[in-house]
């Protein structure tokens, strides 16, 4: 007799394979709507394909959207560790994006000290911003979501009064932007830059920090139960503070990136949502460190399907809701990864291992 | 007295439940295989059995959190197949878990009413309280019906739980382990309700490792081995030794464990450990610990009995370094105790804590990681802050060994390991790290009797070899059969300490009671 039962585990083969089936799932969904609005999905597939994997300037896209995605979704992975959320990736960014745009606008020497410069500046107005959540958290438990969700609309508006204020283009007259910045995040592949690589290289980084280091260890141990944190006699709020504000600094890393890389000057609404889509990725990731570039690649695709769509006057709110049917069938997906089949045949012995 | 014996039932009345061959398999073991079972109505039934003997699976099971893989299950003379808890309760099986699932947050009235269709929709809270102060009373369990459940004891919030649970016209009452975390006063009152309930017709099953418990509350008694029924008795023709001896499948040899080894270690002249003048204060200002002194030597168990709540985490805190003292000193081989919990650790204190799944272990975390969690900032796992998973494995390998706990998959998560298993672990962890002192914090709860005996014998090793161990329990047996000296706390004060040899059950519970026989009541 074969039945499903749940197991309390979920292996990461079964999560894969279910994953793949949610994304086809959702993929034939959309195909459904597009065909029943008289759209000729074949030919929109077709270009979607060869608009993003298929073509070189499509995997240039890709890349420029996966390399802020996979830090602002680092971002909210590391303090999900700590077993914390992080939902401030966007004000983060924004403040990063501000950091580096200062030292690119009113510091002037060789690129090889100013980007250096911009991103440690970046990272630590990207610390400062996340700072007061982090001490309140630490010191007098208030709930980070609120308070680091809350700082978003202040970093944007933030943003948008430089732009318009102080920091506005006086060359070009360009509206909501700062002038383009004198140095830039050298160019690797196309219109990629190094902030691709880097970001890889970060994810990798920060997955040995968790698995290989003590301070990992602590920070895994302190998020899957702070009371035994404390018996081990762990410095708990010390891992706080420092997983936040590393992930201040990741997000505005990527702030840093996307001024001086892709976007080279400072723009309100810039941040075209990085630091939200990062829980997004997160969620996708599921608290692991290495699986947050996959996740900010699927992530990255549809975004530049979207882009794609839009050119074929398809509304840029498509892209919000195919990411939100991806995220609920994945979420289902990861449910039924916990269903295995069992033959129930009659075992003679027990296993005194196992509980029953 | 009425309720005193079980109600005469007229012959032909069904029984209340019956079992046929239940089945119930998980991977690779036979939680339940071919159990049959008979609950009359008007009887105390206790279902006895080593930990993984099944007892919860069946359990579970009966309450329809599981369904069988085969088998009958016959309710009032009908069959019956539940596919949810819910369906269960509606026909009136009610279960006490051994971990409450009450909310704490909520008040006592609150609790009750949550996720009942008889609670009105729109209710005043005033009504709600009269409402649960009426339902306490009918069943002889009177409750406070505005107060907070975090503010109440294990006894209290059992009560809560058991009056939720009659409340929706249960005639089946499971209890699981219900005397785990009451004090014996608590635990009679708990009977005599239970007594009363049996009178009315309906009936009780009780899940216990202990046998006192069974000889005095049951009328009949199923004992459970390797997922298979071994046999029902009425209780009168059953003997302790006899239960024990079944329920482990041989003889329990019993051993004085105060007989030292003819290799053990002289006990020390100076104490390993003292307090001295210790007082610990609540988050209120209120005295828990109030000027304590003791020393523990070395090759010496010392013992601690008291009722719940008189003081013994906050000993256990001081002597880990869990919790500093607001006034007084604790002393390590003569030097104050470090203030940090690590520092304790590493000078050689081990702690098997009270509550296992919230402090001493990591229940999402694999057995790997959980076995380090002492050991990962020294070589081999750590030191220069790195953390070396494959030496870690090892770790948890060898202690698993030890422990003589099989795993099957060492990156498994703790919490799917029953928990003899992971109190096992856990007091083979703490054993390894504590080359002075071990505190141990009712070590052999939740543990069956075979398991309790090899955790003894680990605690007389230890001793022998010469170190210095503090043994909480509320088992006054264990306590008289393993410690030199006892410690009786009450009301955060040492009421007194005795010789082992010359203390017994009565002495302890007078001075547990806040009685010494110098100066008569307190």
């Amino acid at each position: 007799m074969m039945r499903f039962q749940r197991f309390s585990t979920a292996t990461a083969g079964y999560v894969l394979v279910w994953r793949a089936l949610a994304f086809v799932v959702a993929m034939g969904i959309v195909a459904l709507l597009l065909a029943l609005s008289g759209r000729n999905v074949g030919e929109l597939a077709a270009l979607v394909a060869r608009s993003t994997l298929g073509s070189r300037f499509g995997l240039e896209d890709l890349a420029l959207f996966m390399a802020p995605l996979v830090l602002t979704g680092s971002a909210v992975t590391v303090t999900s560790r700590i077993g914390l959320w992080n939902i401030g990736g966007e004000g983060q960014f924004y403040l990063g994006a501000i950091g580096a745009a200062a030292v690119g606008l009113f510091v002037h020497g060789p690129a090889v000290v100013i980007l250096p410069l911009m991103a440690v500046v970046a990272m630590v107005c990207g610390m400062a911003w996340i700072a007061v959540p982090t001490l309140a958290r630490a010191f007098a438990g208030v709930n980070e979501i609120i308070t680091t969700l809350l700082l978003n609309f202040v970093a944007e508006l933030l943003t948008y009064w430089l732009t318009t204020g102080p920091w506005r283009d006086r060359v070009t007259g360009a509206l909501v932007s700062t002038e383009r910045l004198p140095v830039a995040v050298p160019e690797i592949w196309g219109v990629v830059h190094w902030g691709f690589p880097v970001a890889i290289l970060v994810a990798c980084g920060l997955s040995l920090l968790m698995s290989r280091t003590s301070w990992g260890y602590e920070v895994r141990v302190s998020g899957a139960n702070p009371g035994a944190a404390r018996y081990a006699g762990m410095p708990t709020r010390a891992r706080i503070v420092a997983v936040m504000l590393l992930s201040g600094a990741l997000a505005a890393l990527a702030g840093m990136f996307e001024v001086a890389g892709t976007v080279h000057r400072l723009q309100g609404g810039m941040s075209d949502n990085f630091g939200y889509l990062g829980i997004v990725v997160a969620v996708l990731a599921r608290r692991s460190c290495l699986a947050v570039i996959p996740a900010a690649f699927l992530m990255a695709l549809i975004l530049d399907a979207g882009i794609v769509l839009q050119t074929q006057q398809l509304a840029a709110t498509a892209v919000l809701a195919i990411t939100g049917l991806v995220l609920l069938l994945v979420a289902i997906a990861d449910e039924l990864a916990h269903y295995r089949p069992v033959v129930a045949e009659p075992v003679r012995r027990s296993a005194p291992g196992v509980s029953s | 007295m009425a309720g005193q014996h079980p109600p005469v039932m007229r012959s032909g009345t069904p029984p209340v439940l019956q079992l046929v061959g239940i089945c119930k398999y998980f991977p690779g073991v036979a939680a339940n295989e071919d159990v049959s079972l008979t609950i009359r109505s008007g009887e105390i039934h206790a279902l006895l059995g080593e930990n993984g003997a099944g007892k919860s699976t069946l359990m579970n099971i009966v309450t329809g959190i599981y369904q069988p893989d085969g088998g009958e299950m016959i309710l009032d003379g009908y069959g019956v197949a539940f596919s949810s808890p819910q369906e269960a309760i509606r026909a009136g099986i009610g279960m006490v878990h051994q971990h409450f699932r009450l909310v704490s947050a909520f008040t006592v009235a609150e609790n009750i009413h949550l996720g009942w269709s008889d609670t009105p929709r729109h209710i005043p809270a005033g009504v709600l309280e009269a409402h649960t102060r009426e339902l306490g009373e009918r069943f002889g369990m009177p409750l406070d019906p505005a107060a907070r459940v975090e503010d109440l004891s294990a006894g209290e919030q059992q009560r809560v739980e058991i009056v939720r649970v009659l409340a929706r016209k249960a005639r089946l009452l499971i209890l699981d382990e219900p005397t785990a975390v009451l004090t014996p006063a608590e635990a009679n009152d708990l009977f005599r309700a239970l007594r009363a309930f049996r009178a009315e017709g309906n009936a009780v099953i009780i899940i216990t490792h202990k046998l006192d418990e069974v000889m005095e509350a049951s009328d009949r008694v199923t004992i459970l081995r390797g997922g298979r029924n071994v046999g029902t008795w009425a209780t009168k023709d059953c003997s302790p030794q006899m239960l024990a001896a079944t329920m482990v499948g041989r003889e329990i040899v019993r051993q004085d464990l105060r007989v030292r080894a003819p290799d053990a270690v002289p006990r020390s002249a100076k104490p390993v450990m003292s307090l001295r003048h210790v007082s610990v204060r609540d988050g209120r200002g209120v005295e828990t610990l109030s000027d304590v002194s003791l020393d523990l030597m070395g090759e010496e168990i010392f013992g601690v009995a008291g009722v719940a709540g008189s003081g013994q985490r906050e000993l256990t805190e001081l002597l880990t370094g869990l919790r500093a003292p607001d006034r007084g000193d604790v002393l390590l081989e003569g030097k104050a105790l470090p203030a940090d919990a690590v520092a304790v650790a590493r000078a050689g204190v081990g702690h098997i804590p009270q509550d296992r799944l919230q402090s001493a272990l990591v229940p999402s975390l694999g057995v790997t990681d959980n076995m380090a969690l002492r050991e990962y900032d020294r070589a081999p796992i750590g030191g220069n802050g790195l953390y070396h998973a494959g030496a870690a494995l090892r770790l948890a390998q060898d202690i698993a060994t030890v422990a003589g706990v099989k795993i099957p998959d060492y990156s498994m998560p703790v919490r799917n390991l029953s928990g003899g298993n992971q109190q096992r672990l856990v007091a083979r962890r703490e054993m390894r790290i504590a080359s002075k002192v071990l505190v141990a914090a009712y070590p052999s709860r939740g543990l069956d009797i075979g398991a309790i005996a090899t955790l003894h014998r680990y605690f007389a090793q230890l001793r022998d070899e010469g170190r210095a161990l503090v043994i909480v329990s509320e088992d006054l047996e264990e306590l008289l059969n393993l410690s030199d000296r006892i410690g009786v706390l009450f009301h955060g004060r040492i009421m007194g300490v005795l010789d082992a040899a010359q203390a017994d059950v009565e002495r302890l519970g007078l001075m547990m009671g806040g009685r010494t026989e110098e100066r008569g009541a307190q």
